[in-house]
């Protein structure tokens, strides 16, 4: 995510005619919110009061999306980091109530980047059962345990937006296949507490 | 003929024809061709080689392959039922003497049925029918670094391969796990175990 250019300071100072802080507040969330393609729609819905027209719309609109953006990307959690953006010239009350939104919503808006991430379908619940398996074509009495194991996945919500899609997985384990499965998730545990302790 | 333990069907004619056959066999005859009937029982996917070995053992004791062909396919109706009805050795022994195989060759054949029948047992149980069976795990996790949106992340994932049989084909199913879920879906793991441990 590149440096906010001088250009885009310049459209942020339409914010000066905003009705009120709030307002101010809850167009930053918007703006950091919307992917870069929902801008558009963004600034006509948002804007009618702060631009002159619907071009100086949009690039405020543009400008608030990517300098919150931009502040998540690099991580920077001090206001004298983000009053360092600003150029000189930048309103000074305008510059401050800025770098007080954002700073109130920089750990919230992390933690959305990273759920938002990429990356491969995700677990998101899991269920299970243990059956007593009496009696087979086979065999005509037993008494074998066995486990049904349902996953719920769901899909890369880059991929999906709004309607994520989960997928149902039932998967049938006899004690040795979970036994293995023990195993190996131990030896993780395992690797997980040396990477930890060092 | 009384009740047999092995079947509640009706026993084909032939059957008594064939363990008649059976008596005339010398012990040490008799022993090796129960060898090479076990064998196959505890390996049935060997067909080429029981065949092989049936056909070695009937040219070596000059009896034509046909009838020792039907004599096996008469015998392996005991052991097969036996199989599924859970029979002791006494009760294969008693069905071999109620078909009219001699004592002395029923409870030789009695006994190597104890001896092996733990494993044609583990055998038929893994035979039975399992819905989407697990076949096989494979893992890696990292951390993840940067990405477009956080220069630096610095967050542990776990990525699970599962290798699942549905039906004949096998389908690879890819998930990722955060630290929190990997943790509580290994508790969960150590529940089922112990479930399934106080069942055995």
């Amino acid at each position: 995510m590149a440096a906010v250019r001088a250009g885009e300071f310049a459209a942020l100072q339409s914010l000066l005619k905003a009705p009120s802080r709030d307002a101010v507040r809850q167009l930053c969330r918007e703006c950091f919110a919307s992917p870069p393609a929902g801008l558009g729609p963004l600034a006509q819905r948002a804007c009618p009061g702060l631009a002159a027209g619907p071009e100086e719309a949009e690039q405020l609109v543009s400008a608030l999306h990517h300098l919150t953006r931009h502040v998540v990307y690099r991580g920077l959690t001090r206001a004298e980091e983000i009053l360092c953006l600003f150029p000189e010239s930048f309103h000074q009350n305008l510059k401050n109530l800025l770098t007080k939104i954002i700073l109130e919503n920089i750990s919230a808006w992390r933690t959305e980047a990273q759920a938002s991430q990429i990356s491969l379908p995700r677990l998101v619940d899991m269920d299970w059962r243990v059956d007593i398996k009496t009696s087979s074509d086979s065999i005509n009495r037993m008494a074998v345990p066995t486990c049904l194991l349902q996953l719920k996945i769901q899909e890369d919500v880059a991929l999906c937006g709004n309607s994520p899609v989960v997928s149902a997985l039932t998967v049938e384990l006899s004690k040795e296949t979970l036994d293995t499965m023990l195993e190996g998730l131990g030896r993780i545990r395992d690797q997980l507490s040396a990477v930890a302790n060092k | 003929m009384g009740l047999l333990n092995f079947t509640r069907d009706p026993v084909p004619e032939a059957v008594s024809g064939d363990m008649h056959n059976l008596n005339q066999l010398s012990a040490q005859q008799f022993s090796a061709l129960t060898e090479v009937l076990f064998r196959f029982l505890t390996e049935p996917k060997e067909v080429e080689r029981f065949l092989t070995q049936l056909s070695d053992f009937a040219t070596m004791n000059k009896i034509s392959l046909g009838p020792l062909k039907n004599i096996v396919k008469s015998i392996l109706l005991v052991p097969n039922g036996a199989l599924k009805r859970n029979l002791s050795s006494e009760q294969v022994r008693a069905d071999f003497i109620a078909l009219g195989l001699s004592e002395e060759k029923a409870s030789y054949f009695a006994e190597q049925w104890k001896v092996n029948s733990p494993t044609l047992t583990r055998l038929a149980v893994g035979q039975t029918l399992m819905i989407n069976q697990l076949i096989d795990m494979e893992w890696k996790f990292g951390v993840t670094a940067g990405s477009s949106e956080l220069e630096k992340v610095g967050s542990i994932f776990l990525q699970l391969k599962l290798v699942v049989k549905k039906g004949s084909q096998m389908e690879n199913v890819y998930m990722e796990l955060t630290l929190p879920q990997f943790y509580s879906f290994l508790h969960e793991m150590e529940r089922i175990k112990t479930s399934l441990e106080s069942f055995s």
